[in-house]
């Protein structure tokens, strides 16, 4: 199980800038769906790269599907050098990502995003309309029922 | 009246494929989820994904046999 509330603990305790996107989002935002990781997007500055590295370090993140005894190293570097990963840690899945397809970087998205309470801590979590611009340009066949979800949760909205 | 913006948003939600999908969406799942706090919406993800997991064993468990 993913320890969702932990996870985003750990990285609002560390001042990481980041933005929940994908199906997390979703559920903030009145999703039924299951989802099995969290997704975020952060700031790609040095300072909060190493916020992250220093945030995730306690939970060991090693790259999901990967075999056992690569030769990763979860450091500033690695970060630096990377862009999007794909994440397992002891609290579960974790995908940090530096850019999203149809949504771009932190700061491209932070105008788009909301404020939510998870778990007693305030996070940024994309917007609803951004969030199906985004489910929207990511073109994959399984995001199409997603997006007839949300644009339900959108007409209840109103 | 509809703003430009408006009726580029609705041009763009007309997919054909995710309108044949919206017919089969639950509202009432997504009404009871509004009602809740987003908080409230993550303790429920957690624990349908206990479920899921518990589900998943049981299923394991059953082929062994």
């Amino acid at each position: 199980m993913t320890d969702f509330n932990a996870l985003l603990r750990i990285l609002t305790e560390n001042n990481v800038e980041f933005i929940i996107v994908g199906g997390a989002a979703a559920t903030a935002l009145g999703s039924a769906r299951l989802t099995f990781d969290l997704d975020i997007v952060y700031k790609r500055s040095r300072e909060n790269i190493e916020r992250i590295v220093s945030a995730l370090q306690p939970i060991t993140p090693y790259l999901r599907g990967a075999p056992p005894g690569l030769p990763f190293s979860w450091d500033v570097q690695t970060v630096e050098r990377g862009l999007n990963f794909t994440l397992i840690t002891t609290l579960g899945p974790l995908d940090i990502l530096g850019e999203i397809t149809g949504g771009g970087s932190y700061d491209q998205l932070r105008p788009e995003s909301i404020t939510v309470e998870i778990a007693g801590t305030e996070c940024l979590c994309l917007n609803l309309e951004q969030l199906i611009q985004v489910k929207r340009a990511a073109g994959r066949p399984k995001d199409l029922e997603v997006i007839a979800e949300l644009q339900r949760i959108r007409d209840e909205s109103h | 009246m509809f703003s430009m913006k408006e009726t580029i948003e609705q041009a763009a939600d007309l997919d054909p494929v995710v309108e044949a999908y919206k017919k089969d969406i639950d509202v009432t799942l997504i009404r009871e989820n509004l009602r809740l706090t987003v908080d409230q919406r993550f303790q429920q993800l957690m624990k349908l994904q206990q479920f899921a997991e518990d589900l998943r064993r049981a299923g394991r468990k059953a082929r062994k046999k």
